[in-house]
């Protein structure tokens, strides 16, 4: 079995590309907390991140496509909240139900705090998209290393994403093996059992297979420290780049704070 | 004689679950040599490899290349033990090919030159040449296998011991690496059922059964002996069995 790897589109030669991956990543940092600081319901001041970030997705060549999925798979976690706002910002009503006793109202004050909450939403996550679609995972990880991220948080990335899919594959090979034999049909109490089975085999299969990666890592030296062997080489553009990011950042929220509020 | 690179003496393990592993195994290897250790499943060979190398904290006395095996020189010991796990997922662990050849080397304290030299030697020993940036899931088995391989060549250990190295390896696949075996200069334990490839490559084999090597000897003896190999869970290599056919 094969998966489409998180940083498929890394390996690209643009100039995003070719950018140093801490620059990216701390650029990536400033337009979040520019993006996350921007006062509650004021749309204005995400136009220019909004612009910025198309302007990278340009220079990046990244499908558009590509992005959306990502932007997809991630939405169940917004989506949530964002969905249960126009229900219970109070204001001015728009649209009323009435079921007996109870009273179900979506306010328009709702409405624009699930719209902002949901800009905010994409504008974060698509940045972080570009910064996968432009940056391979394992250069991530050094830069975080780099930016003084705590090893063990990095170290636990590092594995997760060398992991996961062999996991995947694992978990996918049992719940083949248990569809080969009941057909996926069968009583739901058994079919419940089986899956609470299957996952107890994965846990058990992932704690094995721990042990052996200990083994394996224990086996050339081990010492608690993953080391990458590039080099990383800051040229005067990755300054440029992450300081103009930077300065754009602070001037989004002056202006917001400033000039909006 | 010189001294043996590998010395067991005795060697006994009972797993925490009460059964005994290892019942007594003794056994040397010299330098340079290529020796094969066969044996049905559960006969104790994963468990012994495990054992050289201080994963499992086994009675008797193992030395490696010199170094007596003790709770404090397991770290020397495997320095100089190159372990060539079974399933080559449990061994790439890095995101990168090239990070994960690196990984002995850099935790040897090698400098960064060396690293690099190391890295771009053994990936080319393995017929991997340019394939440092390559992320290990992409590899396909054959070349996972090789990529685990180069893993180990890289701390230029003084022996190579490797688990059912042919393990879901195609024909073509389990063919490039019994070519490459034999020109990798270390002393080779292949451990695993490939008789065949274990009579290509090793010139002695040990035969193992219930926790105790039974058998020691030439491989082309041994492995053409139908009636030791059957009372062992084995069976006549393919090669062999074909040849006796034809004669037949």
């Amino acid at each position: 079995m094969h998966h489409r790897m998180l940083d498929h589109f890394a390996a690209g030669d643009t100039p995003v590309h070719r950018l140093d991956p801490a620059a990216k990543t701390v650029a990536l940092l400033a337009v979040v907390l520019a993006t996350v600081l921007v006062g509650r319901d004021r749309f204005l001041p995400l136009i220019p991140t909004a612009a910025a970030l198309a302007a990278y997705h340009l220079f990046a060549r990244a499908p558009v496509w590509y992005v959306a999925k990502r932007l997809l798979v991630v939405s169940p976690f917004a989506a949530a909240i964002v969905l249960l706002f126009p229900f219970l910002e109070p204001g001015r009503p728009v649209w009323t139900l009435v079921l007996g006793t109870w009273t179900i109202e979506v306010t328009e004050d709702g409405l624009v705090r699930a719209g902002h909450l949901a800009a905010k939403f994409v504008l974060c996550s698509w940045a972080t998209v570009l910064l996968l679609a432009t940056t391979r995972f394992q250069d991530v990880l050094q830069a975080l290393e780099r930016l003084r991220v705590p090893r063990v948080f990095v170290v636990q990335l590092a594995f997760l994403y060398r992991y996961l899919w062999v996991l995947l594959d694992e978990g996918m090979r049992l719940r083949m093996g248990r569809a080969a034999r009941d057909g996926g049909v069968g009583p739901w109490r058994v079919r419940f059992q089986s899956s609470v089975g299957v996952a107890g085999v994965l846990f058990l299969r992932t704690y094995d297979r721990a042990e052996r990666i200990y083994w394996a890592m224990t086996a050339r030296g081990f010492d608690g420290k993953l080391h990458g062997t590039r080099r990383p080489h800051v040229h005067l553009k990755d300054w440029i780049f992450v300081l103009g990011v930077c300065a754009a950042a602070v001037a989004v929220v002056v202006w917001d704070r400033v000039a909006c509020g | 004689m010189a001294e043996p690179v590998l010395e067991l003496q005795n060697v006994r393990y009972r797993w925490p679950t009460g059964t005994e592993a290892l019942r007594g195994v003794t056994f040397s290897v010299q330098a340079g040599e290529r020796v094969g250790l066969v044996g049905p499943n559960g006969a104790g060979k994963s468990t012994l490899l495990l054992a050289m190398a201080g994963f499992v904290a086994a009675d008797g006395k193992i030395r490696v290349a010199g170094h007596r095996l003790a709770r404090g020189t397991a770290r020397d010991v495997r320095r100089h033990l190159g372990l060539v796990f079974q399933d080559p997922d449990d061994q790439l662990f890095m995101p990168r090919v090239g990070d994960d050849v690196a990984f002995g080397p850099v935790t040897m304290g090698l400098d960064a030159k060396d690293v690099e030299d190391r890295v771009a030697e053994s990936l080319s020993a393995v017929g991997l040449e340019g394939c440092e940036d390559r992320a290990p899931y992409h590899l396909s088995v054959g070349e996972k296998r090789r990529a685990a391989l180069a893993t180990v060549l890289a701390m230029r250990p003084q022996i190579m011991a490797l688990d059912e190295p042919s393990a879901n390896l195609d024909p073509r696949g389990r063919r490039m690496l019994i070519e490459l075996l034999p020109r990798l200069s270390n002393t080779l334990l292949l451990v695993g059922h490939d008789l065949d490839m274990i009579l290509e490559v090793c010139r002695r084999t040990l035969v193992m059964d219930a926790g105790r090597i039974v058998e020691d000897g030439p491989s082309h003896e041994l492995l053409s002996n139908r009636d030791l190999l059957e009372s062992h869970g084995l069976e006549l290599p393919l090669s062999l069995a074909a040849k006796r056919g034809d004669e037949r």
